[in-house]
């Protein structure tokens, strides 16, 4: 931010940067009526989210591959200045669509409050430079601005990472926020009141336990929005692949994806044991306790694709995702193995053309 | 020259009703045509009745065939329904136009008669196909939007190209319905502008139409055209000045009259045709089935919301917003369900529609943006809590009315007065209904159910009462459906009355019976709805088939039915004389052949011989006046043989047990050695399944037994014992938690057990307990 880092250097891009390009191009065509203090129109916006290619040619890619309809009431809601929530299990690409609709909005997906049990409520509204409010007292000058409060004085969107983390004390101070759009400071007698174009965008895991819920007073104030797990096989592959394809390039590994189909093949595996039923519906399979989301397929696939690079021959084979492979869906390691170990024997064994897999699964458990 | 007016529709499009209205406001014509057979003619007049209330559908079937019938369904949103409604008020004469129905049955059983000659007779287009499938066929299911198959109701037949689809396509929707109301029905441009574009652009998609003119769809619609062409025809000859003609969109180029092909070449075309005698009528129709989920092709996704649509238009208030409206139906709605939605809630979620209407670029929010607006803010993002209430609202609970007036077959009039005398309220949405037989208004409900439900009119199904082992209820699910009035027609033919019919239904029904079982249930039937009459035809064919009955299962399975009669039929004040005879005849058959039909029965046979003499036992039980000398020695007959099968051997000695006739030792005796070891483990295990089977009572109070069985268990040899556990297991799991804890315990008692089967009780401590309970009982205490 203040120093302006070279984006080719550093590890990971700001969407804004990454897809300056294409922010651009939709500026220049975007003729329709945007609402105050948002850098696109709804339309633009939803078309940089879905991709697709400009009256000039400009080819936008797709960021967010799923149902148009949740992205257009995504869109819809921030346009009604109600704060949305992104609910779904981890993996569904919630804080990635959360990104990509700052960038595209405020340009900027900068102003972040990552959520954790220890999160303060400072973090939410703002603290205190210690030395200037001894020397000085309660003044301006001595207050540290959160990025609710950054994002308030310049009407853009703030990002709440994991609100049900948050602990339920701090997540109540955000009802001030949300329904009279100002924070008040009553060290100084004064309040911010939040400019035009200031918005909210939530994440949050429906699965996880030990969970903050939201108070429904608070929970009154979102619009929800539930991303879903990818609906079929192909369009999970395809999500996978061009993930680990920019995550590829962007590590600087020169090793290839030949083909799909060892992309497929984790894909498979992943949606088999998370579904307990096999793609052909022809068995029920145990699930182990392992989310098996897309994102956990993605990191699967990237793992493979570095271990070919490095110590293979470039091209990603079975031997090179095993070993995330059996990482990722062993998670408990006393019941988690005994389930792998049934759907090793009773399924990945029966089917020839997963027979270097199967090998390549059994050599580890002997290592193990 | 007479001015006509054509004005195409969408069937049960609510913008194409409010433009059809707009339109004959401008219009103001003296005659309106509308799409539908001529002989709805007679019954129009309805529509404008106080007590005619939509959704009704016109019915028109063949007298001699009731099961050919065709609905067309009108609901207040309906073009039709609003252009007769306007024509009716004002004084302008109103006539449907299309091909008679007359015509198009005898069209439809000719074909059906080519398709089984040229297909298996069975196929899926004989006669007796339901009536649903004819909504598609006659009904007004043919603008081209419908994608159901034609008359003949086989889907592989390619349908004409579906017009609304291809404009839609066009413009770039993927949905042809959203096509149409943002293209047609949510624009503002004057009604008449409207009409001639869309017919414009619909004789653009006919003129691509290629298919061979041999095509039977094709052949279908160019006779229906050419008999609305020539009603028309006759309509300006008789010197009518403007007219108004309404029909689907599909139709409209065909109809304007500066296109019309030569008047010869459509007489050629309907020359000859094939005739049936028909009647008309009109008939109740739900919501439910006005839309798409239901089958009906023309049918609307969402006839709830259209019809809020429609009243909204209709009610031409600019304050009230028709999204605001709907939220807050969808939010009453929710609440009734215990969610919260609050008032500002709704709020929001109208903001959100609008929003979400301006991002995806349509004129106003649409169901669509309502929906998903609503999931987001009502629901917290969830699609449960508006499935709840998708059929309450979406779809609409209604059902309509029609008043007594219209013509109607008796059996219908008999059957509406019967409800009004009974207070039972024919609705759309399913509800259950609990009946006490002991009350006579509650009884006689009971028994127009079950005559209804066999003259084949379900409006009521039988629904299980619950915990209750009482025969003094009943409980029946209660939903009218449309087809109801065709089953109805249909049972027409067996009288006038609900009584006569269900009595002449169910003689014809036991003169056709196939086998024994069929007519043990039809007496049950006859029994449970009060049909003294279908009783003595009943048995009259019952004593013809028992007298020359092989099978005896099948004998002894009628005993059951016969029984109840005997025994309950009194109560009712039926003559059972009859049935006596023909029972006490079926027992003494049953009982000589019972022996050697149980010979050389493998396990599957076995089960089911079981199972009839268990359900003769019932059936004996209930009479005990009965001689049962016969039966019982043919079960000690059973019960003896050590080669018979054991399930049906073990069974004759309970039922021999349970009634005194066979000696606790020589049970415990039979018990043993079926149980030991040279016995093949399998056939030893049916016989203590037989003894044992169905209740634990047995093994729980009659310790003797218990004791039997325990002491054999204790003396079986250690390597026999892992044979027979599995076979006692299998036995055994068939009880009831409690009741295998109940008999563990008592095992494990044993030493007690013995001593208390005898009894040792004081009698004359018992002395006054016993007197007391006397008294309770209203006996004399003699000493």
């Amino acid at each position: 931010m203040t120093d302006a880092q070279d984006t080719a250097t550093v590890l990971r891009a700001h969407a804004e940067d990454a897809y300056a390009e294409e922010l651009e191009a939709l500026a220049a065509v975007d003729d329709r009526p945007r609402p105050p203090s948002w850098k696109l129109s709804p339309w633009a916006v939803t078309t940089y989210v879905l991709g697709g290619t400009l009256p000039d040619g400009t080819s936008i890619s797709p960021k967010y591959l799923g149902s148009a309809r949740l992205v257009e009431i995504a869109v819809a809601s921030l346009a009604t200045d109600r704060a949305l929530l992104l609910l779904g299990v981890p993996g569904t690409a919630k804080t990635w669509l959360s990104e990509h609709l700052a960038a595209a909005i405020s340009g900027s997906s900068t102003l972040v409050v990552q959520g954790t049990a220890g999160t303060p409520e400072e973090a939410l509204r703002y603290g205190w430079n210690y030395a200037r409010l001894l020397a000085d007292g309660p003044s301006r000058a001595a207050l540290v601005a959160g990025p609710v409060m950054r994002a308030m004085e310049e009407g853009s969107l703030v990002r709440v990472e994991e609100l049900t983390r948050i602990p339920s004390d701090v997540q109540d101070s955000l009802i001030t926020i949300l329904s009279e759009k100002n924070l008040p400071i009553p060290e100084l007698n004064a309040e911010i009141q939040a400019r035009k174009g200031f918005n909210v965008i939530a994440t949050a895991n429906n699965r996880d336990k030990g969970v903050n819920d939201l108070s429904s007073a608070l929970r009154r104030r979102f619009n929800t929005v539930v991303l879903p797990l990818p609906d079929s096989l192909d369009q999970e592959v395809e999500i996978v692949a061009t993930r680990v394809r920019s995550l590829g390039a962007a590590l600087e590994l020169p090793a290839d994806l030949a083909a799909l189909s060892e992309i497929r093949r984790v894909v498979t595996v992943m949606r088999e044991l998370r579904a307990g039923v096999t793609e052909d519906r022809r068995a029920t399979l145990k699930s182990p306790s392992a989310t098996l989301s897309t994102a956990e397929a993605i990191s699967v696939m990237t793992n493979g694709l570095s271990l070919a690079a490095h110590f293979g021959d470039g091209t990603v084979r079975a031997n090179d995702v095993a070993a995330s492979l059996v990482g990722a869906v062993i998670k408990d390691p006393v019941q988690d193995r005994v389930i792998w170990q049934e759907y090793l024997e009773t399924v990945v064994r029966n089917r020839p053309e997963w027979k270097d897999l199967y090998r390549a699964c059994r050599d580890l458990e002997v290592l193990n | 020259m007479a001015e006509v007016h054509v004005l195409g529709i969408r069937h049960h499009g609510p913008g194409s009703a409010r433009s059809v209205a707009e339109a004959l406001a401008v219009l103001r014509p003296d005659t309106v045509l509308v799409e539908g057979p001529p002989e709805l003619d007679q019954v129009l007049p309805f529509v404008v009745d106080p007590e005619m209330q939509p959704p009704v559908a016109g019915l028109i079937y063949a007298v001699d065939q009731p099961r050919l019938a065709s609905f067309y369904p009108m609901a207040s949103f309906s073009p039709e329904w609003v252009a007769i409604r306007w024509a009716l008020s004002v004084g302008a004469e109103v006539r449907a136009i299309d091909l008679p129905a007359a015509n198009a049955f005898a069209l439809r059983t000719e074909n059906e008669a080519e398709e089984a000659v040229d297909a298996e007779p069975s196929s899926a287009g004989s006669p007796s196909s339901l009536p649903p499938s004819s909504d598609d066929g006659g009904g007004p299911a043919d603008a081209g939007q419908s994608p159901a198959a034609g008359p003949g109701g086989s889907p592989a037949e390619p349908y004409r190209p579906d017009a609304i689809a291809l404009l839609a396509e066009a413009a770039g929707y993927s949905d042809p319905e959203r096509w149409w109301e943002d293209a047609v029905e949510h624009r503002n441009a004057g009604p008449l502008d409207r009409f001639a574009a869309v017919a414009e652009a619909i004789a653009e998609i006919r003129a691509v139409d290629e298919r061979p003119a041999t095509h039977p769809d094709v052949i279908e619609n160019q006779r229906r055209e050419a008999a609305m062409r020539r009603i028309l025809r006759s309509v300006i000859r008789e010197g009518r000045e403007r007219i108004a003609v309404v029909c689907g969109a599909y139709h409209a180029p065909a109809l304007m009259p500066e296109a019309f092909p030569p008047a010869s070449a459509d007489n050629r075309l309907l020359a000859n045709l094939p005739k049936a005698k028909v009647a008309v009528t009109w008939v109740p129709w739900t919501s439910d089935r006005l839309s798409r989920r239901s089958g009906y092709g023309a049918g609307v996704t969402a006839p709830g919301w259209y019809e809020h649509l429609f009243a909204h238009w209709s009610a031409q208030d600019e304050t009230v917003d028709v999204s605001t409206t709907w939220l807050v139906r969808v939010a009453h709605a929710l609440r009734k369900e215990d969610f919260d939605a609050s008032t500002a809630s709704v709020v929001e979620a109208n903001r959100m529609a609008d929003a979400l209407a301006a991002v995806r670029g349509r004129p106003s929010p649409g169901l669509a943006e309502l929906d998903d607006a609503a999931q987001a803010v009502l629901c917290d993002g969830s699609p449960l809590p508006l499935e709840l209430v998708y059929r309450e609202l979406t779809v609409g609970p209604g059902l309509g009315n029609v008043p007594d007036s219209a013509p109607t077959v008796p059996l219908a009039a008999d059957i509406t007065a019967a409800h009004r005398k009974l207070r039972l309220k024919a609705s759309a949405m399913e509800e259950i209904v609990a009946i006490d037989l002991r009350k006579p208004s509650q009884l006689a409900r009971s028994v127009l159910l079950h005559r209804l439900s066999l003259l084949g009119v379900d409006w009521g199904t039988p629904q299980d009462t619950g915990r209750t082992t009482g025969t003094f209820k009943e409980a029946w699910a209660l939903q009218w459906r449309p087809e109801l009035a065709v089953a109805i027609v249909e049972a027409s033919r067996y009288g006038t009355t609900i009584a006569s019919a269900a009595a002449a239904c169910v003689s014809d029904r036991a003169g056709k019976a196939a086998d024994l079982a069929e007519l043990s249930e039809l007496l049950a039937l006859c029994l449970l709805a009060d049909l003294p009459e279908g009783i003595s035809a009943v048995t009259g064919a019952l004593a013809q088939r028992t007298a020359v009955q092989q099978d005896i299962p099948a004998l002894l399975k009628t005993i059951a039915p016969l029984a109840q009669t005997c025994r309950y039929g009194n109560v009712r004040g039926v003559d059972v004389t009859d049935v006596r005879k023909i029972l006490d005849a079926t027992v003494v058959r049953a009982s000589v052949g019972l022996p050697v039909a149980c010979a050389g029965l493998d396990d599957d046979a076995a089960l089911a011989m079981r199972r009839a003499i268990d359900s003769a036992q019932h059936g004996l039980s209930l009479l005990p006046e009965l001689p049962l000398d016969d039966w019982h020695q043919a079960l000690a007959a059973v019960a003896r043989s050590d080669r018979l099968h054991g399930s049906v051997a073990g069974r004759a000695t309970r039922l021999l047990l349970d009634a005194g006739l066979v000696e606790r030792n020589d049970v415990a005796e039979r018990l043993s050695r079926r149980l030991s070891v040279a016995t093949p483990a399998p056939q030893a295990a049916a016989w203590l399944e037989g003894l044992l089977s169905g209740d634990a009572v047995l093994l729980i109070h009659d310790h003797h037994l218990l004791q039997i069985v325990d002491g054999w268990l204790a003396g079986v040899q250690d390597d026999a014992f892992d044979d027979v556990l599995p076979l006692l297991r299998r036995t055994f799991s068939a009880f009831s938690r409690a009741e295998r804890r109940e008999i563990g315990e008592q095992v494990s008692r044993a030493a007690d057990i013995t001593q208390a089967a005898e009894p040792t009780a004081d009698l004359t401590a018992a002395g006054p307990a016993l007197r007391t309970m006397a008294r309770y009982l209203g006996w004399e205490v003699l000493a």
